[in-house]
């Protein structure tokens, strides 16, 4: 599959029509996905009726839009009206969607073409994939291993060249991670860059989206559109959004790098090596890197299963038969109701649910929500004083590289750690961007993260792209 | 903070869902992990630590009324009775 800009270019000029590129993109999804499993379902009618609605503006001689006929994947989490949208979860199987969320409407008014939703772990929970109702996503670098969760699906559509472009959401590194482990560019902007507006929620205050691209121009261009205030949803910020790409620059000259102190104690040669590359690279195209403290970083993962689950207890609420999800209409009593009608949710959701409603329970709220509340704040107080010294952090994107499937089914907590240096951002409010960087010893791709201060995303695209070259 | 499997079955419950024996016994050693590693937070100083950036918007959202009519016909189109602008849904129990 070509990059954005080329399509773009493509149609534009009249060398290709949009419809010519959609169904290259089926047909790389119809011959791949049987293995992969990255696509739940294809939007086949709809997508190439929408690029020929694109042929056709063109063909009229209308201005076509930034995106003009790129095939784009989205997560299973996206509202998208008229087509069903389940998490992947069975509490929300043949559910459909009654309006268009607003990162995909803005997709539509730029002239791309939805070709179909991507699977994911359910309800977002989960750093492999493992956890959908529609079985894992194989990893189209090595299938034996997990792409990264939970936009796993659209990690590796991506990868695999089904599509240019993909949406995810990131709670705590689900579009970063499987980003990494897949070899592909993955940002998550800061908290309010982009409307939530119909994208099923999580976890209120760490939930955001973000794009998957095979470049970082793609992601920057792709961001770019679907960034910046919605009425529809009072989180996201009046900011006004730069022509990222257009302020990519030549070298890092008076850029301040931080590599946090300790970050890599303890870590794989072939990770640790990749950071420390990534560090010398950055240097020689004129960056100065200097090492950087972030005393309380180390507890972001502890305060993101608490916060998160506390959140997700609560806006998981909503599916008990009534609002949304599946109804026991045969239950004897209206408790018994309920408990049958939440029952199909599976177990690692059920599992952040009961730590999210025991870590909310009177007993235990001050020393357990409460407490990993206060402990944020000092997190990003940490994050505040290190962007006073330093433009943006550079860190691994996790600590391993892709995974057998299954490896972690003895011990899934051991699996929590997968989200240690992405959480942080989430945890923080900051910018995030994976980008690729090299291989470890069995040739599975590295991918190095960036940090950047909210509403600077700019700052992080730029050295991603200086590395990315 | 230890967590039994009693505790998992009750909690379940005040989360209004089923948690079978099976289920509580895989989520107590498991909670009981990741109890002991949230105990980290413990020995954190947090003396006179106030929430001043946690983000309130993301939890109470203004209450000021978003008006889509389109969607609200749309939605309203899809129940099969209506009354005074209350759609009319099956008898749950």
């Amino acid at each position: 599959m070509h990059s954005v800009a080329e399509i773009v270019a493509a149609i534009t000029s009249g060398q290709k029509t949009a419809e010519e590129i959609t169904r290259e993109s089926l047909s790389v999804i119809s011959q791949k996905n049987p293995s992969i499993n990255a696509f739940v379902e294809v939007f086949e009618q709809d997508a190439l009726a929408q690029a020929r609605a694109v042929d056709e503006k063109r063909a009229r001689g209308e201005k076509l839009g930034p995106l003009a006929g790129v095939p784009v994947g989205i997560k299973d989490n996206f509202l998208y009206k008229g087509h069903k949208v389940t998490c992947c979860s069975k509490m929300l199987a043949n559910y459909e969607a009654a309006y268009t969320s607003t990162a995909v409407e803005r997709l539509i008014q730029a002239d791309a073409v939805i070709v179909g939703r991507t699977n994911m772990d359910e309800f977002a929970m989960g750093s492999s994939n493992e956890t959908s109702v529609y079985g894992p996503v194989h990893n189209p670098v090595d299938l034996t291993r997990v792409p990264g969760g939970s936009s796993g699906g659209s990690a590796a559509a991506v990868a695999a060249g089904m599509v240019p472009v993909a949406l995810g959401t990131d709670t705590g590194g689900s579009v970063r991670q499987p980003a990494g482990f897949c070899g592909v560019v993955g940002i998550k902007p800061g908290y309010g860059r982009i409307s939530r507006y119909g994208v099923i929620s999580f976890a209120s205050s760490a939930d955001q989206v973000g794009v998957l691209a095979t470049t970082v121009k793609d992601a920057a261009d792709v961001l770019e559109v679907i960034s910046g205030k919605d009425v529809h949803d009072c989180t996201s910020l009046e900011d006004p959004v730069p022509s990222y790409s257009s302020l990519f620059t030549k070298d890092l000259k008076g850029v301040k790098v931080g590599l946090p102190k300790g970050f890599l104690d303890g870590l794989d040669d072939s990770i640790k090596n990749r950071v420390k590359e990534a560090a010398a690279l950055l240097k020689s195209k004129g960056a100065e890197v200097v090492e950087v403290s972030l005393p309380y970083a180390k507890y972001s993962a502890p305060c993101y299963y608490i916060i998160t689950s506390a959140e997700a207890s609560s806006n998981l609420g909503r599916y008990d038969g009534i609002r949304y999800g599946y109804a026991d209409t045969t239950a004897a009593d209206l408790n018994s109701y309920y408990l049958n009608s939440r029952a199909p949710f599976g177990l690692e959701v059920k599992k952040r649910i009961v730590i999210g409603t025991y870590a909310l329970r009177s007993e235990n709220y001050e020393a357990c929500f409460l407490k990993a509340m206060k402990v944020r704040e000092l997190i990003r107080e940490d994050f505040k004083k290190v962007f006073q010294q330093v433009d943006v952090l550079l860190t691994p994107t996790s600590p391993t590289t892709a995974f057998k499937i299954g490896y972690h089914d003895e011990n899934p907590i051991a699996l929590y750690l997968a989200d240690l240096y992405t959480c942080q951002g989430n945890i923080g409010g900051l910018a995030g961007i994976s980008v690729p960087f090299g291989k470890d010893k069995q040739g599975l791709p590295v991918g190095i993260q960036f940090y950047g201060p909210i509403l600077q995303e700019e700052k992080i695209l730029n050295v991603a792209h200086q590395v990315e070259q | 903070m230890a967590i039994t499997k009693k505790d998992v079955m009750h909690t379940g419950k005040m989360a209004d869902m089923a948690v079978s024996e099976q289920e509580a016994a895989i989520y107590e050693a498991q909670l009981e992990a990741l109890f002991k590693w949230v105990n980290d937070l413990s020995g954190v100083d947090t003396e006179g630590v106030s929430l001043q950036h946690s983000n309130l918007a993301a939890h109470l959202r203004p209450d000021d009324p978003v008006v889509n009519l389109e969607l609200a016909k749309e939605l309203r189109a899809r129940f099969a009775q209506e009354e005074k602008d209350c759609a009319k849904v099956k008898k749950v129990l």
